[in-house]
C-alpha cells in the first residue's frame, strides 16, 4: 500500500525523528512506498507533496501533541498513535493498518 | 473519562513543546547577564551588555504564563485559540500567577474557542468572520471576565494566604523556616506557587537579608540534579525507574538545572506527579534548611552553579545542594514503582531487534 505519514513529538528533537526511522524501516521491510513528514522543534521538514497526499492508501499520524496541517488529510483514511507505539511495534502497525484496510 | 485525561495530556505537552526553547533561551539569558554583572534595567540610558542580557531574560520569563496559555488554547482550538490564549497568559502575569494561571487560562480560552467555533452558527456572509474576528474577541470577552472577576480571586487569594503564612513564621527557626522556604521554593519547580517564597527572598534581598536568597538559588537546583543522581543511583541498583523518554528529558534537565532552571523537570514530573513532587520538595527542603542553619548568603539572585563561588559560605552551600540532592534522588529511587523492560521501553535505536514485543492495536482504527 501507499503510506503518508506525520511524526511529532513533544521535545521535537529526539522521538519525531526515531519514529520516522522505524516507519521508513518497517515500510521497506514489509514492501510499502511510504513518505515520512516530521514536525519537530525546528519544523516541518520533508513536506508531504499534495501528490503523495493524493495517491496515498493511508494517512498514519504519530503524534503526542497537536500539528499542523491535519486538513490536507480530509477525507483520506487516518490512523492516530503515539510516537512510542511505532517506535515499539512499527510493522505490527502497518500489518493490522493493512488487514483493516483489506476488511 | 480516560480519553479526557489523555486529551488534556496532549494540550499540556503540545503547550511544553512550544514553551521549552524559550525558556532554555530566557534562562541562560538570565544566567550570563547575572555573571557578568547585569541587572533588570527599565531606562535605556542606563543600558549596558550585561543588563541587556538579564533583563531581555526576565522579559522572556515574563512571556511564560502566554506561552503556556496560547499554546494550550492553540492545541484545544487550533489557531482561533491563539490569539485569546496569550490574552488569558497576560491576564496571569497581571495576577502573578505563573504557571499556574497561565494553565487555567489556556484551557478556559480553548474550550470557549472550541465551543464558539463547533456550537455557533453563522450566515453564509458571516463564516470568513468567524476565526478573524467572531472567536477570538468573544473568546476573549467571556474568558476574560471569567478570568478577572472569577477565577482570578481564588488564585490571588491563594498567593496571598501563602505569602502571609510564610512572612508570619517565627524567624528564630531556622531550619524549619529553611525547609518551608525551600519545600515551597520548588514544589511546582518554578510555577506560581514558587514565585511567592523567590519573590519574597528577592524581597528580603533589597533589605540587605541574603540567606533566603541563597536558598532560593540552591533549592531550584535541587530537582534536576535530584533526578539525575536519581536515574544514576537506579542504574547502579539496576531498578528501572524512567522511561526512556525520560532519560532523554533528564539529560535535558540536568544542564538546564545546574543554569537553576527547574522547569526541566516538568515533562518527568507530570508522569507521576505525587511521587516526583513529594521527593522533590522534601529534597529542596533539606537543602534550604542546611543552608540556612548554616548561614550561607547570597547577593545574586540567580545564575546557578555559576554563583556558588560568589556565595558567602560556598563550601557550606555545596553541601547543602548536595544533601538535598541525594536526599531527592534516595526518595525517588525508594518510591517510585520499578518500571518492566517494556515499560521503559521508548526505544533502543541502535539495537533493531527483528522480533518486536506484542501489542494491544485493537483500539487502532480509522478516524
Amino acid at each position: 500500500m501507499k503510506i503518508v505519514a506525520v511524526a511529532a513529538c513533544t521535545s521535537g528533537i529526539a522521538h519525531t525523528y526515531i519514529a520516522k526511522e522505524k516507519l521508513i524501516r518497517a515500510a521497506e521491510a514489509l514492501g510499502h512506498e511510504i513518505h515520512v513528514e516530521t514536525q519537530g522543534t525546528i519544523g516541518t521538514e520533508d513536506e508531504l507533496t499534495p501528490e503523495q497526499i493524493q495517491e496515498a492508501d493511508v494517512v498514519i499520524l504519530a503524534v503526542d501533541i497537536q500539528i499542523t496541517g491535519t486538513e490536507r488529510f480530509k477525507g483520506k483514511k487516518t490512523v492516530k498513535v503515539g510516537t512510542s507505539l511505532v517506535t515499539k511495534a512499527p510493522k505490527q502497525l502497518l500489518q493490522k493498518i493493512e488487514s483493516e484496510l483489506n476488511k | 473519562m480516560k480519553k479526557i485525561f489523555a486529551d488534556i495530556k496532549k494540550h499540556l505537552l503540545t503547550a511544553i513543546s512550544y514553551m521549552l526553547p524559550l525558556v532554555v533561551a530566557s534562562g541562560l539569558l538570565i544566567a550570563i547577564g547575572n555573571l557578568m554583572g547585569g541587572e533588570v534595567v527599565t531606562d535605556l540610558s542606563q543600558m549596558t551588555v550585561p543588563s541587556a542580557f538579564t533583563s531581555l531574560g526576565v522579559l522572556g520569563m515574563g512571556l511564560l504564563p502566554s506561552f503556556i496559555a496560547g499554546y494550550i488554547a492553540y492545541s484545544i482550538a487550533d489557531r482561533p485559540g491563539i490569539a485569546p490564549g496569550f490574552l488569558m497568559g497576560q491576564i496571569a502575569s497581571f495576577l502573578g500567577a505563573g504557571f499556574l494561571g497561565g494553565m487555567i487560562g489556556g484551557f478556559v480560552a480553548g474550550y470557549i474557542a472550541k465551543a464558539i467555533r463547533d456550537h455557533l452558527k453563522v450566515p453564509k456572509w458571516a463564516e470568513a468572520l468567524m476565526p478573524m474576528m467572531i472567536i477570538p474577541t468573544l473568546t476573549a470577552i467571556i474568558g476574560g471576565l471569567l478570568m478577572y472577576f472569577v477565577l482570578g480571586g481564588p488564585i490571588t487569594a491563594m498567593t496571598n494566604g501563602l505569602n502571609n503564612f510564610i512572612t508570619g513564621l517565627d524567624q528564630s527557626q531556622k531550619s524549619l523556616y529553611g525547609f518551608i522556604i525551600g519545600f515551597i521554593g520548588c514544589i511546582d519547580y518554578g510555577g506560581a506557587i514558587s514565585k511567592v517564597p523567590n519573590l519574597i527572598c528577592d524581597g528580603l534581598l533589597l533589605e540587605g537579608i541574603i540567606e533566603p536568597e541563597a536558598i532560593k538559588v540552591l533549592a531550584a537546583m535541587v530537582p534536576p540534579l535530584g533526578v539525575t543522581l536519581a536515574w544514576v543511583i537506579s542504574k547502579v541498583v539496576k531498578k528501572r525507574i524512567f522511561t526512556n523518554q525520560e532519560v532523554e528529558n533528564i539529560k535535558v534537565a540536568f544542564p538546564m538545572g545546574l543554569c537553576m532552571i527547574s522547569e526541566g523537570v516538568i515533562p518527568i514530573a507530570m508522569n507521576d506527579l505525587l511521587r516526583t513532587v513529594c521527593a522533590t520538595s522534601i529534597g529542596c527542603g533539606v537543602c534550604g534548611a542546611i543552608s540556612f542553619t548554616l548561614g550561607v548568603g547570597s547577593n545574586v539572585p540567580s545564575g546557578g552553579v555559576f554563583v556558588i563561588p560568589a556565595m558567602t559560605k560556598p563550601l557550606a552551600a555545596v553541601i547543602a545542594l548536595a544533601v538535598g540532592s541525594i536526599v531527592t534522588a534516595l526518595i525517588l529511587v525508594l518510591i517510585k514503582k520499578p518500571l518492566t523492560e517494556e515499560q521503559a521501553e521508548g526505544i533502543q535505536e541502535e539495537v533493531e531487534e527483528e522480533v518486536e514485543e506484542e501489542v494491544d492495536l485493537s483500539g487502532i482504527s480509522f478516524e
